[in-house]
């Protein structure tokens, strides 16, 4: 829904809107807006336009009259039990084992879970010090990538169908030839990868052929530096981001979220103090949407600002509002203040936080050594470039890197890899790089490999397979110890090789606990602080800076339809990417939502369609990057590469890059319309120190309804929106575990998704630097329903803990559940969106314990009811009532901050109860009579003018 | 030129309808009036009527196993080969291994084991034909009924005297519901879960309601739709 500027303007100036927005449109209230908001499934009356005539309509009604009376008795359903037992498999109960995901070269502690042995859905591994029990959107959807059907299946030579062996013959020929000059002519292309095992068999590679050449291929790299910074957020109180999203980006930053929500859960007769986060940001990010005050810098002059900053501290008086404050605060807070130096920013950046936190050197945060994710010498794509020209590279391998798909323009490395006289690609999919390649070996995904990897702050763990290769996949290391003339051992002899020192005791027990007791990095003094001048930046008029798709990363995901359907967290764009930019930039250049853009650097241009996106910096354009990836003859790209506008030393901020409105529009889909409640006290915040003492008197509305009887436990829930960094790993939990289909993004576009869970995101205040609020909204279980009373067929009825339950059996598709539900929260099956072809992986991922839905069927969130009645089964069975912690449900289990808690609300002393008795508690629309289960707890705020004696 | 019926004489007009072509009137549209209002009955019988539960039929299976030899006759309990019924939501089904920890000793060469033997040999599984089948939608659990006093025999018959397995029981949800509504008649202590032949002795309701009691039972939350539909 396109909204013209003029509109809009002319619109924002005449309303008054509500403080919480989500977006420009909903603050103006545009016709268009207002429109979407009256129809319950907007759009779909345009979709549905070709009326059927009464003959056809008859006609139809014949056909299916006579074709339901020609269905046959069914065959009977085979059953095959295995013909030798597996021990500790019980068919029908689920295993659970810890292994290790790879995240750009990072290990993320996981713990698995398998149906007869079919990983269906993953969960943090709470030993794990990179998950500590939390995921993210991107480890959830692991199994989808597991089962994604364009997977590359067999080894092929040229486009022939060959095999493993056949393979290790060529390397081994190859290896006979290299070993005679040292490795000469042979070059081995790796991304970011912690493994200690690989980086055994790399040295020993490099001995046995000390000519052989590594180069690293991390598009996504940051500024290089000598030291990793581990943040004790329960220290600091004063935290400071210099353009870092240590919530949103990084290795370690579920650690890092579970620390800083931690730091700032306010409990009537608990904690009373929280942490103070002020951001400095470019890129609107998930750690400035938490912040308490933050500042909007254009890219190009960050390193000024940093550098006005670091004056400021120094002389105790700052030139604006947010400086001043901040200056304030870090007087008071001595030691306990924190600088995090965003992962991109310049070496100025990051030596002028380390130089501001060196007084608070290990008590806010330590230093570590940086975990080493290549071979010490590797050369770069540059390197490899020029080593292939004069001749020194004749033997190529590739190794789970697209080099097609993120070469910088000025790096024809289409024409370098021709050159190579042999080229051998290993990778998840058959992608540009391996149509280049003579031959390509696929690889294992992480749930089928053995290996290791380890975590942020140094911690080894095991990665364990939960399934055999379903095709004919290899490990990177494998690849390597061929190199190295080992042809025979496995993956598992591999990494034992490397873990060595441990006993099959202790190595049962890595496997067990999914971490390597005492492998964590030794912390190390702080390195000599570097004299580094403040660079002068050239400002264009318009920076453009490209950022990592959140879930995509740099293209590594691009093939997972669960992450490409996910709302973005600050953008809730889905299935694509575009110019984002802050609404006064969009006037300068004049583009409204849609309109082309085109960034040109030389001759190169990007055409995409604009978003505008409050939060952005002012005169900045921020393009993702991770679209347009092919990964496949059976798949499609989405969105448009962005990787072709970087240059040599111009990696995120583009120098030199000319911006214009273009021709035309292109096509954008986001979800932050959809399902709205407008116009009403929706969120809530609340000063810290307007929190009080006691909780609320629970005043519940009156109502006609006979009061509510609670003869078993009473399900509810409590969301805590200060703890919500609106990361969205629980909509993608949600998604994983009750099998809720990718619908693709024609229906996304008009408004069907089927998360039943979304993440609101509202803006408040100026749409050029709004503050940002997130709120997850799953069903609320109200107790007096307005969707029961109006079904036609009881197909959503009351239970007696309180759940308000969907029967997808007798459900007809009236719909009037969820015209009625003023949460918006009901999703409907427009189409059979599970309607898997013969033979797809997919069907493999599905939770045996959840229906699937099928065409016509109303569906939502039901608070996990197969966890609740797992429980209820298991307390039948042994007579013990349900402990309180004991169902969790998706959702609340993968949430990094803990911001959802689940339980018993009859027991007093359950977790949930309590928290729905502190001060800030409040129910949503809780006006309506509805009595939800589901309660909120208000933001706490504690901006810096709310200080008292401050204002 | 008129054409001629088969009837005409002449010019002289056809009776084209016979005297008894009214009683044909009456008899369909008195007909359809009837199949109107029996339909309804029509449709329950027929819904539960053994063509259409399935009951009594025996399957053919890919081993003419039979339960009257091996629990009639021999005397094996149930959990020798449903392993997982008091545990999990499955009973289970043996693995041929199972099988096989018997019939390598005897009976090791009858002709109608050969199937199993050839899954045992080559590691391919026997592919039974389903007896007891729920739809997909239905998520039934065997460990919490076994548990709280349901035994076999409650829903699966007489096994001992079958001698191919047929489903005892409608399982329609009206029968899965008639006792979860009221479960009590169809209770047994612990000691007779497995037992073919237990009945009740002495009052039968005090007995229900002392093994209500026992397994604490309440019925409140088993009529729950998601107790069967997740």
């Amino acid at each position: 829904m396109p909204v013209t500027d003029k509109d809009m303007r002319e619109e924002l100036a005449a309303a008054e809107p509500a403080r919480f927005w989500r977006s420009l449109e909903e603050r103006a209230r545009t016709p268009a807006f207002r429109r979407m908001l009256d129809a319950e499934f907007p759009e779909i009356a345009e979709r549905y336009a070709t009326a059927t005539d009464r003959r056809t309509a008859l006609k139809l009604l014949g056909a299916s009259l006579l074709m339901a009376g020609m269905g046959t008795a069914k065959a009977a359903e085979g059953i095959a039990p295995y013909v030798e037992q597996p021990e500790n498999l019980v068919p029908g109960e689920p295993q659970f084992y810890a292994s290790t995901l790879n995240e750009r070269g990072y290990g993320m502690g996981v713990i698995v879970e398998a149906h007869e042995g079919r990983p269906t859905k993953i969960e943090g591994n709470p030993n794990h010090p990179a998950s500590l029990g939390g995921t993210d959107p991107i480890m959830q959807a692991a199994a989808f990538s597991l089962y994604e059907p364009t997977r590359s299946r067999t080894v092929l030579k040229g486009n022939e169908v060959a095999t493993w062996g056949a393979f290790q013959a060529e390397v081994a020929e190859l290896r006979e030839r290299a070993l005679l000059q040292g490795g000469a002519g042979i070059g081995v292309v790796i991304g970011p990868n912690t493994s200690l095992t690989l980086q055994r068999l790399f040295s020993q590679l490099q001995q046995a052929m000390p000519a052989l050449r590594f180069y690293l291929s991390d598009p996504l790299a940051g500024t290089p530096r000598p030291y990793a910074v581990l943040p004790h957020f329960d220290e600091a109180k004063i935290v400071v981001s210099l353009g870092a999203d240590f919530l949103g980006e990084g290795p370690g930053r579920l650690a890092a979220a579970r620390g800083f929500a931690d730091s700032r859960r306010v409990r009537a007769g608990g904690q009373r103090t929280m942490s103070r986060l002020y951001c400095l940001e470019s890129i609107a990010s998930l750690t400035g949407a938490k912040a308490d005050s933050h500042l909007l810098v254009r890219p190009s002059a960050m390193d000024e600002t940093v550098a006005r900053l670091a004056t400021a501290m120094q002389s105790g008086t700052g030139d604006d509002a947010f400086t001043t404050a901040l200056v304030r605060d870090a007087r008071a807070a001595g030691n306990g203040l924190l600088f995090i130096a965003g992962e991109r920013e310049s070496a100025f950046v990051h030596a002028t936080a380390q130089r501001l936190n060196q007084p608070s050197a290990g008590i806010t945060h330590t230093l570590i050594a940086p975990v080493a994710t290549a071979p010490a010498d590797s050369g770069s794509l540059y390197d490899l470039v020029t080593d292939i020209g004069v001749g020194a590279i004749t033997s190529l391998f590739v190794l789970d890197c697209d080099l097609m798909h993120s070469a910088p323009a000025d790096l024809d490395v289409g024409a370098a890899l021709e050159h190579v006289s042999s080229l051998y690609h290993h990778g998840l999919h058959v992608d540009e790089t391996a149509r280049k390649a003579d031959w390509h070996v696929p690889a294992t995904h992480d749930l089928e490999s053995w290996g290791d990897l380890r975590a942020f702050d140094g911690t080894a763990s095991i990665v364990q397979p939960l399934i055999a290769p379903l095709y004919q996949g290899r490990t990177i290391a494998e690849l390597a110890a061929a190199l190295t003339g080992d042809f025979v051992s496995s993956s598992l002899d591999l990494t034992r090789a490397t873990w060595a020192q441990l006993d099959d005791a202790g190595w049962r027990e890595a496997l067990k606990r999914g971490v390597i007791a005492d492998t964590a990095a030794p912390a190390i003094t702080a390195p000599p602080l570097a004299e580094i001048a403040n660079p002068v930046q050239e400002a264009a008029q318009i920076d453009v800076v490209l950022t990592p798709d959140p879930f995509l990363d740099g293209g590594t995901h691009a093939a997972n339809l669960f992450l490409t359907e996910l709302p973005r967290p600050l953008t809730k764009l889905v299935w694509g990417n575009a110019a984002e930019l802050a609404p006064a930039t969009a006037q300068t250049l004049g583009v409204a939502t849609g309109d082309l853009i085109e960034i040109g650097i030389d001759k190169q241009v990007l055409a995409l369609p604009a978003f505008i996106s409050p939060g952005q910096a002012p005169d900045t354009v921020v393009v993702p990057l991770g679209f347009g990836r092919w990964t496949g003859e059976d798949s499609d790209t989405v969105g448009t590469n962005a990787f072709p506008l970087r240059r040599r030393g111009n990696a995120w901020l583009l120098a030199g890059a000319r911006v214009k409105k273009g021709q035309g529009s292109g096509r954008i889909i986001t979800t932050q319309e959809h399902h709205a409640m407008e116009g009403r006290d929706i969120v809530r915040d609340v000063p810290l120190a307007a929190i009080a003492d006691e909780g609320p008197s629970a005043q519940e509305p009156p109502s006609l309804y006979p009061p509510y009887e609670m003869p078993e436990e009473a399900w509810g829930m409590s969301i805590d929106l200060t703890a919500c960094i609106g990361c969205n790993a629980c909509v993608a939990a949600c998604q994983a575990e009750n099998n809720s289909p990718v619908v693709g993004p024609d229906e996304m576009a008009v408004g069907h998704d089927m998360h039943w869970l979304r993440v609101d995101r509202y803006y408040a205040g100026d749409p050029e630097a709004p503050e940002t609020v997130f709120q997850p909204v799953p069903c609320m279980q109200c107790e007096d329903a307005p969707c029961e009373v109006v079904c036609p067929v009881n197909a959503t009825v009351h239970t007696h803990d309180g759940l308000n339950a969907q029967v997808y059996n007798r459900c007809v598709g009236t719909r009037y559940c969820s015209q009625n539900c003023p949460y918006k929260v009901r999703r409907f099956n427009f189409f059979q969106y599970q309607d898997f072809d013969e033979g797809s992986p997919l069907s493999l991922l599905m939770n045996p314990n959840v229906s699937v839905r099928e065409r016509g069927v109303m569906e939502k969130c039901t608070y996990c009811v197969q966890r609740i009645s797992a429980a209820r089964i298991q307390s039948e069975i042994s007579d013990q009532p349900i402990a309180d912690g004991a169902v969790q449900t998706a959702c609340q289990q993968a949430c990094p901050t803990r911001a959802i808690t689940f339980g018993n609300i009859k027991d007093k002393q359950s977790a949930v109860a309590r928290e729905k008795t502190e001060p800030h508690s409040y129910a949503l629309l809780e006006e309506l009579g509805t009595r939800p289960r589901t309660t909120y707890l208000a933001r706490v705020t504690n901006r810096p003018d709310e200080d008292k004696g401050n204002g | 030129m008129g054409r001629i019926g088969p009837y005409s004489k002449g010019n002289a007009v056809a009776q084209v309808f016979s005297s008894r072509a009214n009683q044909i009137v009456y008899f369909v549209l008195y007909g359809a009036l009837v199949l109107i209002i029996l339909s309804p009955t029509i449709w329950i019988v027929l819904d539960r009527s053994f063509y259409h539960t399935g009951q009594f039929y025996a399957l053919e299976q890919p081993a003419p196993f039979s339960h009257a030899h091996h629990v009639g006759e021999v005397g094996l309990d149930c959990r020798y080969c449903h392993q997982g019924v008091e545990t999990t939501a499955s009973a289970g089904l043996p693995a041929t291994e199972v099988c096989m920890t018997c019939h390598s000793q005897i009976f090791s060469d009858a002709p109608i084991l050969a199937p199993v033997r050839k899954s045992l040999a080559s590691g391919v599984p026997l592919v039974w034909n389903r007896v007891n089948s729920l739809p997909d939608f239905v998520f039934f659990n065997h460990a919490v009924h076994v548990n709280n006093g349901v035994g076999c025999v409650s829903c699966h018959g007489r096994v001992d005297e079958m001698p191919l397995t047929w489903q005892e029981m409608p399982l329609t949800m009206e029968w899965c519901l008639g006792c979860h509504r009221d479960p009590g008649p169809n209770l047994r202590p612990e000691s007779a879960e497995f037992s073919m032949d237990w009945q009740p002795v002495g009052d039968r309701k005090k007995l229900a309601s002392e093994l209500m009691a026992h397994f604490h039972i309440d019925t409140r939350t088993m009529t729950d739709c998601y107790a069967c539909h997740r």
